[in-house]
């Protein structure tokens, strides 16, 4: 934890659900996108998957920023999965605004077909968090 | 609201009609001369009080897994431990069938770790609701003193009347076994509803100051009357890890301080018990370290309660919020 | 614990931008690797014999590879280390190709990456557990939607094969698009007499259900056992079907969504449909002027359809060589961006129309006046650089294919994805253009993006071919990753049973915890997260497992 506080790169750590944004994740790699080598994934089966725990640990260990990324309402392969993510995220956003470190977790929508969308994503995140930690 | 004037000798008929029935028990506060605290009463209530200015833990504790059937309970206690047991009852941590929850207007309570002894309480009801007694920060900032949660309540009107009032069918079976009239009840409560708490707003460095002395002793998990689970899953290696998994740990990563894990600790506990939360300080009483966890576990969860307009304990049927969802809603939460 | 990790160059692809030896270093020095391997390409022959004979060479108890991202090649390589004696389960694929080569340009960063990704392979590997496949028998029958020429195509090869076909059609009778078309390019055909020939084969079919004028209502079940009812005008039907082939065609652009053209404002514009249907019912005579605009609802951003639409070059040749042909003296200039004729013969049948006096101007054209006297059509010419007015008698609008209304409920009774056009996504643009991210659901012909006839023909039969492979088998194998409840951690709080959404989760009264149903299962893990102490946990996906990957990429390497 302590070293990779003193890290400069920026770390962000994403769950991203295998039918949607995991899979526009191999979409971008396929078409040759770039974005921030600071951006690594897990796979997930939904955002569902994502427990709230997860993110606290990695921000705690030392993750710059964490994003949940599934896919858009209504689109769930697990019908409702994701309204259920999006509670949790929204209760987890509050209580990191509590303690005065929003910004250092997002929510994405991105279906499988959004490679520009996911890049676009987490480019804009890596980029902000950057900027803040200046 | 329609409910019945409670004068002292219904207390007793009351009550110990509940208790003539075989197997029934009550679950309050005891008061003698040296003490009181939370006792269960068999067969009479004697030496029963109403309401009890200490506070050691919070009385839902004793009888989470109630899960025999046919056993009959009332628990005449405070606001925030009746909310607490409304919370269990949702967790099916408890047999709802044969339970009544009756609330009691609160005057707030003081640490027992603070005060000297228990001697000389007040003979009368109305000498505890004097300003002077000093309170945990709990109680000055509790957002529901008023007996007005569980299956029914004991308030006390402007002129310190008792009443006692149902919310829910099994309450009204009880009161109903009480002689007196349904009368309309005062609007003029000696305890007025509390102002809506204050949005609470820290930073992660003030908790980790506040968290140095924190010796990981997992008291105010285990003292917390919503913290349910049999198997913790800080008692596995996964988020705490020790020994083997420890060294593991340190020989991947480098250098760690000890107790490893105290943020994470209280980080993830506060989001487990965020939406079942009753702000009742158990947690702070239990502490040997006299961290001030109510302030942080508190004004978390009533930001996410906010968030869904949920208030732990406040009614039997609103669901948890984290097992349901509205399709439309939370849009600010995407990004 | 015995780890090997291969580490795959794919040619130039990861060795280029990642530091194959700087990887090959680092993870020797680690505790529990048995060995670090790396080889040109790991899925070719010589890769794959590497792994199996260090796997039976060296006891590996885990199998790490660091290659392309895992949707590709997973069977190939879960059989491989099957072969050699290693429970597949214990295999961990790390992407180091799709999420991290391509799309980092550094070399020094990308290679950090790497073993990060790699590390977080190794450490969640470590909680894996051996699992077992769930047989189960699968239905040998398919579920076609959408009774075109693809639909028909797919249901005749798979009937003929020996499956129970449920063709499903929303209109009254079967054929789609090509029942309408007069002039089939380049056999000079009628698409009605095309369509009746292949109607007349599969109602010879004892296997064929056909259902017209149906619609599909509900959807459920897995690979081999789909659940689907179906409302026909007697009412509704349910059926089981092994697999699925949606082939509900298109919609055909409406030119009304650009007003400035005065489609269905004038009579004296038509589409090139229309014009296919009935040639005769058009203001056409001797000497008539006819203007032909390419591109209509096709490449085209200002309404969303910034695709080409394939057909509509040839079609609008089609129709300026018809009238050449049938309307003396007549005068007929087609309004192009560019013209595509891409299928075969198309180029040389663009040169004959020309030939025959039809006239191309490549033009954008900005408004369409009816007037008495004709409509007038205002635009440049792109190539001179001018601005025109021209008089004709008759404008023919060649309308390109925009998605079937029907799609979004389709997509979302079946749970497949639609693109950013909102046709299909297929699984793979290249490798595997049928399949959908469902086993055993396929997609076939215009639905999943402008396609010919051959074309759709084509997609419809390789689907058919594609399901059948699946079906064959008579037996099929589930992921084993589903919940499962710890008895002894359960505190029965029964917050799982409530969000589940699949209902698999049941509350033991008796024993007061949970049980999972595992049939139900849909393997999401909501419930995992859902549960405070993780009670209930989703195989393949354990806490441990994901908490030892989030230390993976946030320690220092």
């Amino acid at each position: 934890m302590a070293e990779s506080i003193k890290n400069k790169n920026i770390e962000i750590v994403g769950f991203a659900c295998s039918y949607c944004s995991f899979k526009a994740s191999e979409m971008a790699g396929s078409l040759r996108m770039k974005y921030p080598e600071g951006v690594k994934l897990i796979e997930v089966p939904c955002s569902s998957r994502v427990d709230p725990a997860f993110i606290i640990k990695a921000l705690i260990e030392g993750a710059d920023g964490v994003f949940v990324a599934g896919c858009h309402p209504g689109d769930c392969h697990f019908i409702k999965g994701n309204y259920y993510t999006r509670r949790k995220i929204a209760a987890l956003k509050e209580m990191f605004n509590a303690f005065s470190i929003d910004g250092r977790l997002r929510l994405f929508w991105v279906s499988a077909s959004e490679a520009r969308r996911f890049v676009d994503k987490v480019t804009d995140m890596y980029n902000n968090i950057k900027e803040k930690k200046k | 609201m329609k409910g019945k004037e409670l004068k002292s000798r219904d207390i007793d008929s009351l009550f110990n009609g509940f208790l003539r029935d075989e197997g029934s028990i009550i679950l309050g506060f005891k008061k003698d001369t040296i003490t009181i605290g939370h006792h269960v009463f068999k067969g009479n209530i004697k030496d029963f009080s109403l309401i009890n200015p200490f506070f050691n833990a919070n009385g839902a504790l004793y009888f989470r897994r109630l899960f025999s059937k046919g056993s009959r309970l009332l628990f005449v206690l405070r606001p925030c431990e009746i909310r607490a047991y409304v919370e269990l009852i949702k967790l099916t941590q408890m047999e709802r069938e044969g339970m009544i929850a009756i609330s009691v207007d609160c005057p707030g309570t003081e640490s027992v770790k603070e005060t000297k002894g228990m001697t000389s309480l007040p003979e009368d009801i109305r000498d505890y609701f004097k300003e002077d007694t000093p309170k945990r920060w709990a109680c000055i900032n509790c957002r529901e003193k008023r007996g007005v949660v569980g299956d029914g309540g004991i308030r006390l009107d402007k002129d310190f009347n008792m009443w006692i009032i149902p919310y829910t069918e099994k309450g009204e079976a009880l009161i109903a076994t009480l002689e007196g009239e349904w009368t309309d009840v005062p609007q003029d409560m000696a305890i007025k509803q509390d102002k809506e708490p204050e949005v609470f707003k820290t930073d992660l460095d003030m908790l980790k100051k506040d968290l140095s002395k924190c010796i990981l002793c997992m008291n105010c998990r285990d003292m917390c009357p919503v913290c349910y689970c049999v198997d913790c899953v800080f008692n596995t290696d996964e988020y705490l890890p020790k020994g083997d998994a420890l060294l593991n740990k340190i020989l991947r990563t480098g250098e760690v301080d000890l107790p490893q894990g105290k943020e994470l600790f209280h980080l993830i506990r506060m989001y487990h018990v965020s939406q079942t939360c009753v702000g009742c300080g158990a947690c702070e009483e239990a502490c040997p370290q006299g961290i001030p966890l109510t302030k942080y576990f508190k004004g978390i969860s009533e930001r996410l309660q906010g968030l869904f307009s949920y208030m732990s304990g406040r009614d039997f049927n609103e669901p948890i919020p984290y097992t349901t969802f509205k399709e439309d809603e939370l849009k600010n939460a995407e990004d | 614990m015995r780890i090997g990790i291969f580490i795959c160059h794919c040619g130039h692809n990861i060795k280029s931008t990642v530091d194959i030896e700087g990887l090959k270093g680092h993870f020797r020095e680690m505790v529990n690797i048995a060995c670090v391997e790396d080889y040109p390409f790991m899925c070719s022959e010589p890769g794959q014999a590497l792994i199996k004979s260090s796997i039976e060479r060296l006891g590996l108890d885990r199998v790490i590879i660091a290659a392309c991202t895992k949707t590709l090649h997973q069977d190939m390589f879960k059989n491989l280390v099957r072969d050699a004696g290693l429970n597949p389960f214990l295999l961990r694929r790390v992407s180091i190709r799709e999420h991290c080569s391509w799309t980092g340009e550094d070399k020094d960063k990308n290679t950090k990456k790497a073993m990060r990704l790699i590390r977080a392979g190794i450490y969640s590997s470590a909680h894996y557990e051996p699992l077992e496949e769930k047989q189960v028998e699968v239905n040998k029958s398919a579920l076609i939607l959408g009774g075109g020429i693809s639909g028909m195509s797919a249901a005749a090869f798979l009937a003929r094969a020996g499956m129970d076909v449920y063709l499903v059609e929303k209109e009254d009778e079967l054929g789609g698009h090509v029942r309408r078309v007069g002039d089939v390019w380049p056999i000079r055909e009628r698409g009605r007499d095309i369509i009746e020939g292949m109607v007349k084969e599969l109602k010879t079919l004892d296997n064929v259900h056909i259902f017209t004028s149906s619609r599909l209502v509900s959807f459920g079940g897995s690979f081999g056992n789909y659940e689907a009812v179906i409302k026909t005008k007697d009412g509704e039907i349910s059926i089981t079907a092994g697999g699925v082939i949606v082939a509900i065609g298109f919609t055909a652009f409406d030119p009304s969504v650009k007003p400035e053209l005065q489609y269905g404002v004038d009579k004296r514009v038509v589409t090139t449909l229309e014009f296919e249907e009935n040639m005769d019912d058009l203001p056409l005579k001797e000497g008539s002027r006819v203007a032909i605009l390419h591109c209509i609802g096709s490449r085209d951003d200002t309404i969303g359809r910034p695709y080409c639409s394939r057909i509509c070059c040839i079609n609008a040749i089609k129709t300026g060589e018809k009238i050449k042909n049938h309307i003396k003296d007549s005068y007929v200039e087609s309004f192009y961006m560019d013209v595509r004729s891409h299928p075969r013969g198309g180029e040389e049948f663009y040169e004959d129309t020309q030939e025959k006096g039809v006239l191309f101007t490549r033009a954008n054209i900005s408004e369409v006046i009816p007037e008495e006297r004709g409509v007038i059509l205002r635009g440049e010419d792109t190539l001179l650089g001018m601005a025109f007015e021209r008089e004709f008698d008759l404008v023919i609008l060649s309308v390109g294919m925009s998605p079937s209304k029907d799609n979004h409920e389709i997509a979302s009774l079946l749970k497949i994805t639609l693109d950013k056009d909102r046709f299909f996504l297929e699984a793979h643009p290249k490798l595997r253009p049928y399949d959908t991210a469902l086993k055993g659901i396929f997609i076939a012909g215009t639905c999943s993006g402008p396609k010919d006839m051959e074309e759709s023909i084509n997609h419809g039969r390789a689907s058919a071919v594609k399901l059948y492979g699946l079906l064959n088998l008579g037996y099929a194998f589930i992921e084993p990753f589903v919940a499962y409840v710890d008895p002894k951690r359960c505190s029965g709080c029964r917050m799982c049973e409530q969000a589940c959404v699949a209902k698999a989760i049941k509350f033991d009264d008796n024993l007061h915890i949970v049980k999972v149903e595992e049939a139900a299962c849909m393997g999401c893990g909501l419930c995992n997260a859902t549960c405070p102490s993780s009670a209930i946990a989703l195989r393949g996906y354990k806490d441990t497992m994901i908490d030892d990957e989030i230390s993976a990429l946030t320690e220092a390497v």
